[in-house]
């Protein structure tokens, strides 16, 4: 007999697996952060010709967007993976917890995670942007950092669906080709289509729509240009988010409830 | 001395003297570092910006900065290493700098919103190959059509040129757009009437150090104004040489006895001429005028970073 909701359990499981991360010395990665943002804010006045306002939010923004994948990818490979390693599986299963809660906790636990380094770090990049005289951008960035969460929420489910069925070192990898195609998706349908060959066109045609398409979330360039992202946009952005990241918790969670640990 | 000891001292003495050896050699090999031949110097860009849109996972903006800050280091290092006495701004083919396009391109490409290239360009391009420089401006506009201040950039080059009759086409193109400021109406009229006049040059360089954040572009354009004050001197101190002469019945030595009269002109813009602590008349950075004794007429000294006409 279950004596907690799942929502319960599920928020559980996310909090001990922010608290883990945060164990695992996860959040380090902000100091180096820090550094190059402070580092850029000194640095660059003199190599930018006075633009050091633009250029701070272009490096800061791919910098937390390049942070943000190398802990989802990496951490979310092994939010499972370590479990079973560690046994701990094991106890966690002798209580009454289900796999798609167990899933659903630890890839919201990483989520979680991830906002609180995106939003230390936009708070960095916006204080940068006033040690430099560029105050006027931060209202921009800030768009651009929720699409970069967004974007990092579902590199976690892609990680989360691999390790479910896959060794870390592959999920990893895997993920990242997730996150590289993901970019390029929209482009390489365009180039197949300039090609002129069928078969491209539909093999890209394909991978557009399997694989998420990042470039949805794609705004940095336009931030540092001083724009917001449209009501729209964003909210095509969450939708797309929520959609697709469920369709990955629920495949993760199907192939996760066959799996024997033994 | 016990056996362990000795070993750390060893191990120590080991250590220091491997330091040393990589110390010196380091500066040996950067002593004996063979330079590339100056012709190898500009490596050809392999990667075109518009081929890299769309692959490069949504970092375009940051490409495009790459790209913006190489071609800042690019004409910079060309300056910095030219080992001329005087480099005149207005022609800089001396130097070679045939890349400053491409990155430009590159980076306008990657962020057609980039307004500092384009600033950039319209300064430094029109010296290097004008072409260059007005395709990129009217790629600008073609991208930016919410931008009066492109076409201030266009009118700026075609002027650049002596092509006043373009210049204030630029400029009308410009006043149709929304927001544009009054200084746009007035340049348009200002090229048709007085295009080559000294006046039209101060307006425009005012406003170019006014609209434009850029270091760069605001070095560049406090020059020309120092420039423009300067021909304004020179006019001045060579109306006065001309008195003197029919006064006195020869030219003036030097400019010590002329002071009466210089003290009576007025130059424009209310300014006054400028002394150095040594009461030197000098130019408006700071090197001493001479007087030319062939023509009696004054001229920029040996070091003056103006030219002659």
């Amino acid at each position: 007999m279950r004596s907690n909701s799942p929502l319960k359990t599920i928020l559980t499981i996310a909090s001990n697996t922010f608290r883990e991360a945060v164990r695992d010395r996860v959040l380090y990665n902000l100091v180096i952060f820090v550094l190059l943002i402070i580092a850029c804010a000194i640095l660059l006045g003199d190599l930018t010709d006075g633009n050091e306002a633009r250029t701070i939010v272009n490096i800061g923004l791919n910098a937390i967007l390049v942070f943000g994948a190398f802990i989802a990818i990496f951490v979310g490979v092994s939010l499972v993976s370590k479990e079973i390693e560690k046994r701990t599986v094991f106890a966690i299963f002798a209580k009454p917890v289900r796999r798609s809660e167990f899933v659903l906790g630890k890839y919201l636990g990483l989520c979680l995670t991830l906002l609180v380094n995106v939003v230390v770090m936009g708070v960095g990049v916006s204080l940068a942007l006033i040690y430099v005289k560029g105050g006027s951008l931060i209202y921009s960035i800030w768009g651009s950092i929720f699409l970069i969460v967004l974007e990092l929420a579902i590199l976690t489910a892609v990680a989360i669906l691999f390790s479910s069925f896959s060794t870390p070192a592959l999920s990893a990898l895997l993920t990242f080709f997730v996150f590289i195609i993901g970019h390029m998706s929209a482009s390489l349908r365009d180039l197949a289509a300039g090609l002129g060959s069928k078969f491209a066109v539909i093999f890209f045609d394909v991978i557009y729509y399997l694989l998420p398409n990042l470039a949805h979330y794609s705004f940095r360039t336009e931030a540092a240009n001083g724009m917001v992202p449209t009501g729209p946009m964003v909210g095509g952005a969450v939708l797309y988010t929520i959609i697709y990241s469920s369709i990955l918790l629920l495949a993760s969670t199907l192939i996760f409830q066959r799996r024997n640990f033994k | 001395m016990s056996k362990g000891l000795l070993q750390y001292l060893v191990s120590g003495v080991l250590i220091a003297a491997g330091f040393a050896a990589v110390f010196g050699l380091s500066n040996y090999l950067e002593r004996n570092r063979v330079s590339l031949p100056e012709a190898y110097e500009d490596e050809d860009l392999t990667l075109q910006g518009k081929r890299l849109k769309g692959f490069v996972l949504g970092g375009e903006g940051l490409m495009a900065d790459w790209y913006w800050m190489q071609s800042l280091q690019y004409l910079g290092g060309k300056l910095v290493r030219s080992e001329s006495d005087f480099i005149d701004l207005g022609d800089l083919r001396s130097l070679n700098p045939r890349l400053l396009y491409p990155y430009l391109d590159n980076a306008t490409d990657l962020d057609p919103k980039l307004m500092a290239a384009y600033t950039y360009g319209a300064t430094m391009l029109p010296a290097i190959d004008v072409n260059q420089a007005i395709t990129l401006a009217q790629k600008g506009i073609r991208d930016n059509p919410e931008s009066w201040n492109l076409h201030h950039l266009l009118g700026y080059i075609y002027w650049t040129q002596k092509d006043y009759e373009k210049a204030a086409e630029a400029y009308d193109e410009g006043v149709k757009i929304n927001g544009s400021p009054q200084f746009m109406k007035l340049m348009a009229a200002s090229m048709r009437n007085q295009g080559g006049s000294r006046e039209t040059a101060r307006s425009m360089f005012k406003q170019m150090l006014s609209d434009n954040p850029d270091q760069q572009t605001q070095s560049n354009a406090e020059f020309r104004l120092m420039e423009l004050d300067a021909l304004d001197d020179r006019d001045a101190l060579n109306g006065a040489l001309k008195t003197f002469s029919e006064e006195h019945g020869r030219c003036a030595t030097g400019w010590s006895e002329m002071i009466p009269l210089l003290r009576n002109i007025r130059l424009p813009e209310g300014r006054d001429f400028k002394l150095d602590k040594n009461d030197n008349l000098v130019d408006p950075k700071g090197e001493p005028y001479a007087i030319d004794p062939s023509n009696c007429t004054a001229r920029p000294g040996p070091d003056s970073a103006f030219p002659e006409s």
